[in-house]
């Protein structure tokens, strides 16, 4: 009986601690996507450089949509450079495709002066018509579609190094799959 | 240059407050006291090193040195100077540098303060404030280092986050909070070295209790500005929404205010000892995780800070403090139960520990509402996030009880109550209550939550009242003076009892104001075109007209403002604004709110059409909000009363020997 007041620490400071520690890696503002197993909401869009570009065009090909902004700051500055590696990197299988979220035209592309045009496609969402059929809660925020335009992955927050090459590797794998 | 120097200043902080640790314990346990003067001016060294630091810090802000990562993220060379200086506590790595600064100073100025009183105690608490300090200068060495720097230069900054640079409350209300939140440190330091040397008797509690009221007040005022803050930031007519940032000040808040009332208990009748210790070490570990919860990102919260890598540095800690406190607790627990006699059911006593039942059920409830999105996930539940309307259902009765405690705790004497004294003692605030709820009834003031707080609220009230007007009565007869003297006196001779009455009253206050404003307030919203009007509670508001520029005091950023004219029972003109910050998508409210006496008129520009000067604004009318924040000031002014040293005092603290018997007073022995 007497020493049972020693369980008294780890009573308290075990489910707290685990509890806590269970929280790490978690963002809790991500929802998960229930457009995950779903065919990618079709679009008709103007990039940047004023061409039209529509996701049937993308068919056949792995995708990601980066939505993005000048204004998110500092999270699309420190992702920019990740995705200028992917293109180098996965830019034959995976085509990388930018969203102009809620943004100017000319301040989207003030910052890809400043921080380095990759060269691929930035869609003008005027309206926000794309950010709100793919549920987007704040950029930036990645969608993986595969060959077959099904949504396999969303990337919640920036893009790093590592979860880059985790996800194109499973977008390949998956496309490779079917 | 400043950079470096602040970032050297940082480090030798760490290392000064890791030999004041070490010097301390080891001075303690050896009992040589050069050793523990050197260890005392380690802490004032890294205090005036902190102080160093954060000026560096200061100056990269007013001077917009952009290569400062830190500067480069939260400053614009258009940031006025006001914001450009509380940009030191707006962000996470500068939030923690001043609460390294504040932590510090609190321990430079108790070691100094006690430099040569509780020698058996002091080194134990040198060692633990000393140990928390290294703690925070090793997280603004490694992992929240302010200082690091960035190429290249940028020429310009976004500015302060658009939500904190809005209001100048954002250089009050952080400071005061952060001014509780660390002071809290200390008591806990006294409960470690309270169960280090088994020293845990009345001189210890008389000391505890009041470094737990000084930043107790701090926190008070904290979180009423930050109310206050809320109310008048955020456009939404509120104060108070249960976030988890808020939730993180009250926490703390609930335990100490029941520490402060259970030591009463463990001072005059010796038992509830480890009770009191245990929520010492809950106040001080709930700080911490208050502070883990707002800067790790593992809770969704309104305001809390960027994500970073300090998450496992606090979890480390909490869990470090957490073990190391609770195994001195359960070492010394054997020695530290049982001295307490039975009571009667109706006795002070029993109060006291009815009121620690309620306040821990409250901590309990707050606690768990804000972790449950966490343990859901955990146990692979999914997403959920708990709202206000949970918060109100279960914490409102709780508070209710509380209330209603308050009136009978502090009338009932110690020991045993006989029912004659209660009835005595009761009735007639009893009937004042019943006599304002039919009153307020029949006035047409509807809704259970404010007719039964106005009759609580009465019945408190009145049993204070009835107590200090027969006290002051008795002195004034008895000592001929009249009968304000004889009330001064009264209360200046046992400050502790009628400060309590005070900070009571002021919580009464609050306790209104809040369930009058929220049970009845009424708002409405409309699309005004020039000209058109808008009735609301007696007032007619008139839009004018619509204004778009540039802000006077910071050209990127870009006003709206519609002009309105208002006339009821306050008249005048208003304007009310959303502003673009540059580093916002959403534009920031400007609410304008007209104040008087018993009611608050708010108004909230919602949108607005450039091409047709349509607006569309939301208006509220909320009665007695301004009760809110000077029930606020008195519950402070109440405790600042009660712990005003007086010559009383002074014997208090001296040793226990010297001590004059505690003698209750001459109301509450009238009852006994």
């Amino acid at each position: 009986m007497r020493n049972l007041r020693w369980l008294l620490v780890p009573i308290v400071v075990l489910p707290l601690t685990l509890l806590l520690f269970h929280g790490f890696g978690r963002d809790p503002r991500e929802i998960p996507s229930p457009l995950i197993g779903k065919p990618a909401p079709s679009f008709s869009l103007v990039t940047l450089d004023g061409k039209t570009m529509s996701a049937d065009q993308l068919r056949g090909r792995p995708y990601v949509l980066n939505f993005w902004a000048s204004w998110c700051i500092p999270a699309c500055v420190d992702e920019h450079p990740v995705l200028l590696q992917a293109q180098q990197r996965y830019g034959d299988a995976v085509k990388v495709v930018g969203v102009i979220y809620n943004d100017s035209p000319g301040a989207a592309r003030a910052f890809l002066d400043r921080y380095g045009d990759g060269g691929w496609p930035q869609l003008t969402d005027e309206g926000g018509r794309l950010a709100i059929d793919y549920g987007v809660t704040g950029p930036p925020e990645s969608y993986f579609v595969d060959a077959a335009g099904i949504v396999r992955a969303k990337q919640f927050g920036p893009l790093t190094l590592a979860a880059m090459d985790q996800r194109f590797s499973a977008l390949l794998a998956a496309s490779a799959e079917r | 240059m400043l950079p470096t120097l602040g970032h050297v200043a940082v480090v030798i902080a760490l290392a000064a407050s890791l030999f004041a640790a070490g010097a301390f314990a080891i001075g303690g346990r050896v009992g040589d006291p050069r050793l523990l003067a050197s260890a005392r001016r380690a802490v004032y060294a890294s205090f005036g090193l902190a102080l160093v630091a954060s000026a560096a810090m200061v100056v990269s802000l007013l001077g917009h040195d952009f290569s400062i990562l830190y500067v480069s993220r939260n400053n614009a060379t258009t940031t006025p100077p006001f914001f450009s200086f509380i940009s030191l506590w707006a962000a996470l790595e500068g939030s923690i540098l001043f609460w390294a600064l504040l932590a510090s100073g609190w321990a430079a100025l108790l070691l100094y303060r006690y430099r040569s009183r509780h020698r058996l105690l002091m080194p134990w608490v040198g060692a633990t404030l000393a140990t928390i300090d290294s703690f925070f200068f090793a997280v603004l060495t490694w992992p929240g280092n302010p200082f690091v720097r960035v190429t290249p230069v940028a020429a310009e900054g976004p500015g302060p986050n658009a939500l904190l640079q809005n209001h100048p409350f954002m250089g009050l209300h952080p400071p005061l909070l952060y001014l509780g939140y660390t002071g809290l440190a200390v008591p806990f330091a006294f409960a470690v070295a309270a169960l280090v040397t088994g020293r845990l008797d009345e001189e210890w509690v008389a000391v505890v209790r009041r470094w737990t009221m000084i930043p107790w007040i701090f926190l008070t005022l904290g979180i009423t500005a930050g109310a206050w803050w809320s109310y008048e930031v955020l456009g939404w007519g509120g104060y108070w929404a249960w976030d988890p940032v808020e939730n993180a000040a009250l926490l703390p808040w609930l335990t100490a205010t029941a520490f402060v009332h259970s030591s009463m208990v463990a001072e005059r009748r010796g038992s509830l000892k480890a009770w009191t210790v245990s929520l010492v070490i809950a106040t001080f570990v709930l700080t911490l995780v208050g502070t883990f919860l707002t800067r790790s990102g593992v809770v969704a919260s309104v305001h809390s800070f960027t994500q970073s890598t300090i998450g496992p540095w606090f979890l480390a800690a909490i869990t470090l403090t957490l073990t190391a406190a609770l195994s001195l607790l359960a070492w010394r627990l054997p020695q530290l139960v049982g001295s307490g006699r039975p009571t009667s059911l109706a006795s002070r006593e029993s109060a006291f520990l009815l009121n620690n039942v309620l306040f821990c059920g409250l901590t309990f409830a707050v606690l768990f509402g804000t972790l449950l999105p966490l343990i859901v996930g955990a146990t692979g539940g999914g997403t959920i996030s708990v709202g206000a309307p949970w918060f109100n259902r279960v914490n409102v009765p709780i508070f209710g009880a509380l209330l209603f405690l308050m009136g009978v705790g502090p009338a009932l004497p110690w020991g045993r109550a006989s029912w004659s004294s209660v009835r005595e003692r009761f009735g007639l605030a009893v009937l004042a209550a019943v006599i304002v709820v039919v009153g307020a009834w029949a006035a047409g003031m509807h809704g259970p939550a404010p007719i039964g707080t106005l009759g609580l609220a009465v019945f408190v009230g009145g049993i204070m009242l009835d107590e200090v007007v027969r006290g002051a009565g008795a002195r004034s007869r008895a000592r001929k003076e009249d009968p304000a003297t004889a009330t001064w006196r009264l209360a200046t001779r046992n400050r502790r009892r009628y400060g309590g009455y005070l900070v009571h009253t002021g919580v009464l206050v609050m306790a209104v104001a809040v369930a009058v404003s929220s049970g009845l307030s009424s708002q409405t919203s409309a699309t005004l075109r020039p000209g058109e009007s808008v009735r609301l509670a007696g007032y007619q508001l008139t839009y004018d007209r619509l204004v778009v520029e540039p802000l006077a005091a910071d050209r990127r950023v870009t006003e709206a403002r519609a002009e309105l004219t208002y006339s009821g029972s306050q008249q005048g003109a208003l304007a009310t604004a959303l502003r673009d910050y540059p580093n916002s998508t959403t534009a920031i409210a400007t609410p304008s709110v007209r104040t008087a006496v018993g009611e608050d008129l708010y108004v909230t520009l919602l949108a607005y059409d450039v091409a047709t000067h349509a607006v569309t604004v939301r208006v509220f009318v909320n009665p007695l909000v301004i009760w809110i924040w000077i029930g606020g000031a008195i519950v402070a002014a109440g405790s600042v009363f009660a712990i005003w040293p007086d010559r009383r005092r002074q014997a208090v603290e001296a040793p226990l020997a010297e001590r004059p018997p505690v003698r209750e007073t001459a109301a509450s022995v009238e009852g006994a």
